[in-house]
C-alpha cells in the first residue's frame, strides 16, 4: 500500500511565499491526516512566523486551536483521533548555529492527558527544512501501521508492517538500506515497542540517541499507528536575511559556549559532569530518593573518567561544535563491542543511580540505550524501576506480583522490566500506565514511595528536593516537564544570579521571573544546550536569519505568551491547580546528604501562592488573569478564558 | 608566472563528528544560501552512524575535469585549485564523467558544473569546522580517508554479516 | 631546421595535440593544421542549438589563437591523400604539405538512413556546425520535429529541441532506445520518463521513405502509420573518415590501427580520436571509441610523443553521460559485458537505476541513472568512473555493493581508490591549465 500524495501542485495553487518569506523559514507546514491517508502542504504567513516562531510557539497555538471540544471548553484526550501530534522545528534549523536541527514535539500527552512540549535534536530539523517544511502536523488515526516518508515534494504514507515490533534503532537500521540512504541523508524518528503498546511514558526516538521523551508522546504516535517519520535530506535552499551576520553571530555563540565558564564544561563534556556535581548538592537521585549519600567512590563518575571508559566517537547534531553527543563502543564485559549512545546525565541517573546501579558503568550505558531502543522515557523508567525495587525490598510488592525478584542495581532485571513494560506483559501492564497510575492502583504504602506529580507527569532525573525551583516548575508547568528552568544568565532579564535555594519565596519568585526564556529557546529549532548563551546573542542570530528586530524583552514576552496558551490548553484538559503538587515521596524531606532536613513540603503552598502572584495567574482557577493576557497581547485568549468578564478584570 | 601554492584541504577523519557544518558553509559560498545538496564537500558516514568524514576534491595533478573540458572552462586559480569559469561552462557534464573521484558536480538550476575551488584560498569549510577536522595546510595532497574508512567499515561492509 | 608537425583534423584530438606539443617541446617546432572547418567543439553544439550560448562560443581556436600558438592554418581544406614514403600530404586544392611527423585526426561524419528522400529539403543531420546552423534555422516554437534514431547523438540534442518549444517524436528501428549506451532496463526507464515528459517515442519502426507534404515532411514506415512533421533530424549513426587514407600505407582496420604511443603502422604517422583504433582500457582490445574523452586523451598523448617525449598510453575508457528532462544517464566501461558478474538495483519510488559489472573483484562497467536532483547530491557518477578506471580490488566490499548497488561512496573510499588514482596522470606530469599554452613570441 502506498498512498502517494505529491504536493507539487501546492506550489502552483498557493501564492508563492518567496518574496515576503523571512529568512530561515521553509514557508510551509506539512499536514498529515492519517484517517484519510492524506498529506498536504499548508503555507503559513510571515506574520504568523513572527508571532509563533516555530517549535513550541507554533505547536502550542496549533494545539490550542485544533484540539478543543464542547464549544471550546473541553479538550480531546491524548488517544482521540483529533489529537494533534506536532513535530515542529524552528527558524534556526538548517542554519549554521550550533545544534540547530531541533525537533519539538507538541501534543496532548498520554502521561498527564494534557499538553506536552518535549525536544530532541539530531538531523530532524535540517532534513525537514531542506525538504521545504517548517513543521509536520499529524491528525487522525491510521487503521494499519504506516510510516511517513518525506523526500522533498514526495510525501507518502507507507506500509510499516515490516517495522512493527522493531525497536527504534532497528527501525532506522531497516529503513536506511531499504531507501538506499546512509548517514544523515536520512533522518528517522520512530517509536519502539513501548510506543506501539501505548505505554504512557513512551518516547519518540531518532537518529540513534535523540529522544523527545516526555509525557508519553510516543504513545500518541502509537495510537495513531504511525511507526516512524523518515525524512530524506531535502535539496531546497534556506535563505538568510543577512548571511554573513548569521555566520558571525553563530560563531560568536560557539565562542561563548567554548569559553564562558558557565558553559565550558557543557561544551567539553556535555551533561556528564552532572553526576558528580549534583551529588554534591544532594540533587542526584539515589535509589528512588531513599538516600542522598553516594555509597561508592565518586571519582569513577568524573566526566573525563566516564569518557575514557569507552571508545568514543563524535555523533554531533547538525552544525554543532559541542563535545556533547557521542557514540560509545563498550570496551569490556558482557556487552563488549556493542555500540551505544553515550548516556546524558539523565541516562546515568535514570538507568543508574535511581535504580541503585552505581558502579556498573558499562551496564548503565547499555541499559540507557535499551530504553532508547524500546522508546521509554529514561526518567520515568528510573522512578518506576526504582520504586519496584524499593517496594520489593520493603515487602510492599511480592516477587509473585512482579514475576521475579528485582533488587537494587540489577541491570539484567531492569532490562527484563523494560521488555515487560514495553510489551505490557504481566505486571509490566500495570507499570506501563506510568508511575502515578501504577502507584495509585497499588495504594499505600507502596504508593507513598512513588515519585510523580499529581498531574501524572514524571519529574526530570534529579532529586528535586534539593532543586525546589525545578519541583515547582515541574508541578506548575504546561508542558508536562520543566517549562521555565534551567536558568541561563538570569541577570540579563533582571533576575538575581543567585538565590537561597531553600527559601521558598525566593525560589518561586525566581522561577516565575525567568519564565518565558525556555519556551523561546524551544521555538528556535536549536538545542537547549547550544542556547546557553546570552539572549542578546540569540536575538542577533535570529534577526540575522529572519531580518527581524527581535529584542531581549520580546523573547521573554514571546515565551510567556506561549506559556499562557499552553496553560489555557492544560485547563481545558482538566489539569487544574489542585493537581499542581508533588507526590508524597517526591515532596518529602531528604533524610541524609547535603539537603538533609530541607522540607519543601512545609513551604509548598506558599511557594505556589507566590508563583501564581508573580506570573499573574488566578490561584483558584489556574487561569492567566485578563490583565496578564492583555499585557502579552493575548486579548483573544482573555476572551476565551474569561468571556465577557475579561474586560471587567 | 603565478607562484604555485602547495596549500590543500587536509582531512583529519578521526576528528569529524558528522555535524555537517562544513557543508552548510560550502553551500553558502557556492550558492549564497544554505543548501547542502549543493555543497562540494560532503560528509560520508562509516560504520553505520558512529563515524564520519568529509570528502572533497583533492586538486589532483591530472585535473581530469580540466583536461576533459571541451571549452577550456576549467582553469587553475591563484590558490592552485581547479576552478570552473561560469561564463565559459556550457554544462555538458564531460568533466563529471572524467573526474574519477566524484568531486565534479552539475547544478540543474544554473546548468553549470561546479566544484571545490578552495574558496580562492580561504576555504569556508575549514573555517566552519568546529573540531578542526578540516585544515588548510601547506602539504602534498593525499588520500586522507582511505585508511580510516577501511578500519571504520570493517564491521558494516565486510561481506555478508 | 625545426621539426615540422602536420596535424590533419581540427577537432578535439588535433587541438589537444597542438597544445600539448607547445607545452612539451624543448625547441620551437613548426606546426601546420589542416581542418575542413574552423576548429570548434562538437560537444557544445547542443547548447548553441538551444541558444544558451552564442555561435562564437563554440570555437576552440580562432585564427588569432592559432597565430598565438604559432600554427600555420589550412582551414577550409581537406586532406585527400597521404604519401607516407615521401612524407607528403595532399590537400583538396592540390597543396602538398611536407612533414616530419603527422597526426591523422580526421574524425567521423554522420550517415543517414538509406531511404528515399533522406537527402531532401528539411531533412538534416546534426553533426557539424553547419548542420547545427541549418537545424536552428528551421525549428520554431510549435514545430513538429521527428528524430530518426534514438542513440547517444540524438539524445544530446533532445533537451535543446524541447527548449526551442518544438514537439518531438523519436523513431527508432531497433526495439528500444539508446542501444549503445544503456541496457534494456535502463532504456525502459528513460523511455517511460520521456513519454511522461511529452516526447512521443516509436521503437521498432522501420522508416521506408521521406516525402514532401505540402511544405511539410511525411515519413512512411514499413508497418504503416505515417508521421507528418516540419523538420526531420537524422541521427542514424556515424562513420569513420578513412577513405582518403587508401594507398597511404597506413594499416587500417575499423580505424587506423595504433600502438600504445598512438603510432600507426608508419612510425612517424600518428592517429587519434574517432579515427584511431587504440587500446580499450578495460578489455585491452583494440577499439574505435568515437567519444570526446578518448579524442582528448589521444590528442595529448600524441602531442607529447610528437614533441619528443615517450608517453605510453594505457588505453581509453568508454564514458558517456546524457541528460533528458532532468534525468541523468551515464555509463562506464564494459557496461554491456555479457560474461561479467552483475548486480543491479532500482528504487521503487523513482526512476533510479544502477547496474554494476565485475570481472573478479574489479568493477569493469557501470550504469547510473536517476533524476538530476538525486544524482548530483551524490558523488556517485565520478566514483563509478574512478572504480572502473582504477580497477582497484574491491575484495570484501564487493559483497556490500552487490547487496546495495546504490552505496558506492563508502566502498570507493574504503577501497583506497583515491590512493590508487592520485599518482595517475596521462602525460606523467601535472596538467596545465588551458589558458597556459605557451604562445609564440
Amino acid at each position: 500500500m502506498t498512498t502517494a500524495i505529491v504536493q507539487a501542485q501546492s506550489r502552483t495553487t498557493t501564492p508563492s511565499p518567496a518574496r515576503e518569506l523571512p529568512g530561515g523559514y521553509a514557508g510551509k507546514l506539512l499536514r498529515v491526516d492519517l484517517t484519510k491517508k492524506k498529506c498536504w502542504a499548508e503555507p503559513w504567513s510571515a506574520d504568523e512566523m513572527r508571532e509563533l516562531l516555530g517549535g513550541v510557539g507554533l505547536g502550542a497555538m496549533i494545539l490550542y486551536r485544533e484540539t478543543a471540544t464542547k464549544g471550546g471548553r473541553g479538550n480531546v484526550s491524548w488517544d482521540h483521533p483529533d489529537n494533534r501530534l506536532i513535530l515542529a522545528t524552528g527558524p534556526m534549523a538548517g542554519l549554521p548555529a550550533w545544534g540547530s536541527s531541533g525537533l519539538t514535539v507538541v501534543t496532548i500527552g498520554a502521561g498527564t492527558n494534557g499538553p506536552t512540549s518535549t525536544q530532541a535534536n539530531g538531523f530532524f530539523g535540517t532534513n525537514l527544512k531542506y525538504s521545504g517544511y517548517d513543521a509536520i502536523v499529524i491528525q487522525g488515526q491510521s487503521r494499519d501501521w504506516v510510516y511517513l516518508y518525506i523526500n522533498d515534494d514526495a510525501v507518502e504514507l507507507r506500509d510499516a508492517k515490516f517495522l512493527v515490533g522493531k525497536d527504534t534503532w532497528a527501525t532506522q537500521d531497516a529503513l536506511g538500506p531499504q531507501l538506499g540512504l546512509s548517514g544523515h541523508m536520512l533522518s528517522v524518528y520512530s517509536i519502539g515497542p513501548a510506543g506501539e503498546n501505548l505505554v504512557r511514558f513512551a518516547a519518540i526516538q531518532g537518529d540513534y540517541g535523540h529522544v523527545a521523551s516526555k509525557n508519553g508522546c510516543g504513545a500518541v504516535m502509537g495510537k495513531k499507528k504511525l511507526k516512524a517519520v523518515a525524512i530524506v535530506r531535502g535539496t531546497k535552499s534556506l535563505r538568510a536575511a543577512d548571511p554573513r551576520g548569521l555566520v558571525q553571530a553563530a560563531d560568536d555563540i560557539g565562542f561563548d559556549l567554548r569559553t564562558d565558564p558557565s558553559a565550558k564544561s557543557l561544551y567539553e563534556y556535555g551533561t556528564l559532569p552532572g553526576v558528580v556535581n549534583l551529588s554534591r548538592l544532594g540533587a542526584l537521585p539515589i535509589k528512588n530518593y531513599t538516600t542522598n549519600v553516594p555509597p561508592v567512590d565518586m571519582s569513577q563518575w568524573e566526566a573525563p573518567k566516564l569518557r575514557e571508559g569507552f571508545d568514543h566517537r563524535g555523533h554531533q547534531c547538525s552544525a554543532c561544535g559541542m563535545h556533547h553527543c557521542h557514540m560509545s563502543v563498550i570496551r569490556k564485559g558482557e556487552h563488549k563491542g556493542t555500540i551505544v549512545d553515550e548516556p546524558e546525565y539523565e541516562g546515568w541517573s535514570g538507568a543508574g543511580w535511581a535504580i541503585g546501579a552505581m558502579s556498573d558503568i558499562d551496564g548503565v550505558a547499555w541499559l540507557n540505550t535499551e530504553l532508547d531502543r524500546a522508546c521509554l522515557d529514561v526518567n520515568e523508567f528510573g522512578w518506576i524501576c526504582g520504586w519496584v525495587m524499593e517496594c520489593q525490598e520493603k515487602g510492599y510488592l511480592t516477587e509473585a506480583q512482579v514475576g521475579f525478584r528485582l533488587t537494587w542495581g540489577d541491570i539484567k532485571g531492569a532490562a527484563r522490566l523494560i521488555q515487560m513494560i514495553s510489551h505490557r506483559q504481566g505486571f509490566g501492564n500495570v507499570l506501563a500506565e506510568g508511575v502515578k497510575r501504577a502507584a495509585e492502583k497499588l495504594g499505600s504504602p507502596a504508593k507513598d514511595c512513588a515519585i510523580y506529580t499529581e498531574k501524572g507527569a514524571a519529574p526530570r532525573g534529579h532529586d528535586h528536593r534539593a532543586r525546589w525551583d525545578e519541583m515547582l516548575d515541574t508541578c506548575t508547568s504546561g508542558t508536562g516537564t520543566l517549562e521555565s528552568g534551567v536558568p541561563v544568565h538570569p541577570a540579563e532579564i533582571g533576575q538575581p544570579t543567585r538565590i537561597n535555594t531553600f527559601d521558598g519565596e525566593a525560589v518561586a519568585k525566581f522561577i516565575a521571573g525567568i519564565r518565558g526564556r525556555r519556551n523561546f529557546e524551544d521555538s528556535l529549532g536549536m538545542c537547549i544546550f547550544t542556547t546557553r548563551t546570552r539572549l542578546e546573542n540569540l536575538c542577533r542570530v535570529l534577526n540575522a536569519a529572519t531580518g527581524w528586530d527581535v529584542t531581549v524583552p520580546d523573547t521573554v514576552r514571546f515565551g510567556r505568551r506561549t506559556a499562557a496558551i499552553l496553560r489555557a490548553a492544560s485547563l481545558r484538559c482538566g489539569l487544574t491547580p489542585d493537581l499542581e503538587r508533588p507526590s508524597t515521596r517526591y515532596g518529602s524531606t531528604p533524610v541524609d546528604g547535603p539537603a538533609k532536613g530541607q522540607a519543601v513540603g512545609e513551604q509548598w503552598e506558599k511557594m505556589v501562592d507566590t508563583w501564581y502572584r508573580e506570573v499573574g495567574y488566578d490561584r483558584k482557577t489556574g487561569k492567566p488573569l485578563p490583565a496578564t493576557l492583555k499585557a502579552l497581547g493575548l486579548d483573544w485568549l482573555a476572551k476565551d478564558l474569561w468571556g465577557k468578564r475579561a474586560s471587567r478584570r | 608566472m603565478l607562484a604555485t601554492t602547495t596549500h590543500v584541504l587536509r582531512i583529519h577523519p578521526e576528528k569529524c563528528t558528522g555535524c555537517l557544518r562544513c557543508e552548510l558553509a560550502c553551500s553558502y559560498m557556492q550558492t549564497g544560501t544554505f543548501q547542502p545538496a549543493k555543497s562540494v564537500i560532503r560528509v560520508s558516514p562509516f560504520e553505520g552512524h558512529t563515524s564520519y568524514a568529509p570528502y572533497t576534491c583533492t586538486q589532483c595533478a591530472e585535473g581530469w575535469c580540466m583536461t576533459a573540458c571541451p571549452v577550456g572552462a576549467i582553469t587553475i586559480n591563484a590558490a592552485g585549485a581547479k576552478d570552473v569559469l561560469d561564463d565559459t561552462c556550457v554544462g555538458c557534464k564531460l568533466c563529471t564523467i572524467a573526474c574519477p573521484y566524484g568531486t565534479m558536480f552539475y547544478d540543474p538550476d544554473t546548468r553549470k558544473a561546479f566544484k571545490c575551488n578552495l574558496c580562492g584560498g580561504a576555504p569556508a569549510c575549514a573555517e566552519a569546522c568546529p573540531t578542526a577536522a578540516i585544515t588548510y595546510e601547506a602539504t602534498a595532497t593525499a588520500d586522507w580517508l582511505g585508511e580510516f574508512a577501511r578500519e571504520r567499515t570493517a564491521r558494516v561492509l565486510a561481506g555478508a554479516r | 631546421m625545426a621539426t615540422r608537425h602536420l596535424i590533419i583534423g581540427g577537432g578535439t584530438a588535433g587541438m589537444n595535440a597542438i597544445r600539448t606539443i607547445r607545452e612539451e617541446e624543448g625547441e620551437r617546432s613548426e606546426i601546420a593544421l589542416v581542418s575542413a572547418e574552423t576548429p570548434y567543439s562538437r560537444m557544445v553544439l547542443p547548447y548553441y542549438l538551444d541558444r544558451s550560448i552564442a555561435e562564437s562560443h563554440v570555437f576552440t581556436a580562432t585564427p588569432r589563437v592559432l597565430a598565438d600558438w604559432g600554427v600555420k592554418p589550412h582551414v577550409g581544406r581537406r586532406a585527400t591523400a597521404l604519401d607516407t614514403r615521401a612524407n607528403v600530404c595532399t590537400l583538396d586544392d592540390g597543396t602538398r604539405l611536407e612533414y616530419d611527423d603527422c597526426l591523422i585526426a580526421t574524425g567521423s561524419s554522420a550517415v543517414r538512413a538509406p531511404v528515399p528522400g533522406a537527402d531532401g529539403r528539411g531533412v538534416h543531420s546534426f553533426w557539424t556546425l553547419d548542420e547545427a546552423r541549418a537545424v536552428l534555422a528551421e525549428i520554431a516554437p510549435g514545430s513538429h520535429v521527428v528524430m530518426v534514431g534514438a542513440g547517444f547523438i540524438a539524445f544530446t540534442i533532445l533537451n535543446s529541441i524541447l527548449a526551442l518549444g518544438a514537439k518531438l517524436t523519436i523513431v527508432e528501428v531497433a526495439p528500444r532506445i539508446l542501444p549503445r549506451m544503456v541496457d534494456d532496463a535502463g532504456a525502459r526507464l528513460v523511455e517511460d520518463w520521456l513519454t511522461k515528459h511529452g516526447v512521443a517515442i516509436r521503437t521498432g519502426a522501420k522508416l521506408t521513405r521521406i516525402e514532401d507534404a505540402k511544405g511539410r515532411k511525411r515519413l512512411r514506415f514499413a508497418a504503416g502509420g505515417d508521421l507528418v512533421c516540419d523538420v526531420v533530424i537524422m541521427a542514424t549513426g556515424i562513420k569513420t573518415n578513412l577513405e582518403w587514407l587508401k594507398g597511404s600505407g597506413v594499416t587500417v582496420n575499423r580505424g587506423v590501427v595504433v600502438d600504445d604511443r598512438l603510432r600507426s603502422s608508419v612510425p612517424n604517422v600518428y592517429a587519434a580520436g574517432d579515427i584511431a583504433e587504440g587500446r580499450d582500457l578495460i578489455t585491452g582490445e583494440p577499439a574505435v571509441h568515437a567519444i570526446e574523452p578518448t579524442a582528448q586523451e589521444h590528442g595529448r598523448v600524441v602531442g607529447a610523443n610528437m614533441a619528443g617525449k615517450d608517453v605510453h598510453y594505457r588505453g581509453s575508457l568508454i564514458v558517456n553521460i546524457v541528460e533528458v528532462c532532468h534525468l541523468d544517464v551515464a555509463s562506464f566501461g564494459a557496461w554491456d559485458d555479457e560474461r561479467a558478474e552483475i548486480a543491479s538495483g532500482v528504487k521503487p519510488d523513482r526512476p533510479a537505476y544502477r547496474k554494476l559489472l565485475w570481472r573478479g573483484d574489479r568493477l569493469t562497467g557501470a550504469i547510473i541513472l536517476g533524476p538530476s536532483s538525486d544524482i548530483w547530491t551524490t558523488n556517485d557518477v565520478g566514483m563509478l568512473k574512478g572504480l572502473v578506471q582504477s580497477g582497484v580490488s574491491l575484495a570484501r566490499f564487493k559483497a556490500h555493493l552487490k547487496r546495495n548497488p546504490f552505496d558506492v561512496k563508502p566502498v570507493f573510499i574504503a577501497s583506497k581508490t583515491t590512493s590508487a588514482l592520485l599518482p595517475e596522470t596521462i602525460l606523467g606530469r601535472p596538467s596545465k591549465a588551458p589558458g597556459n599554452t605557451p604562445v609564440a613570441v
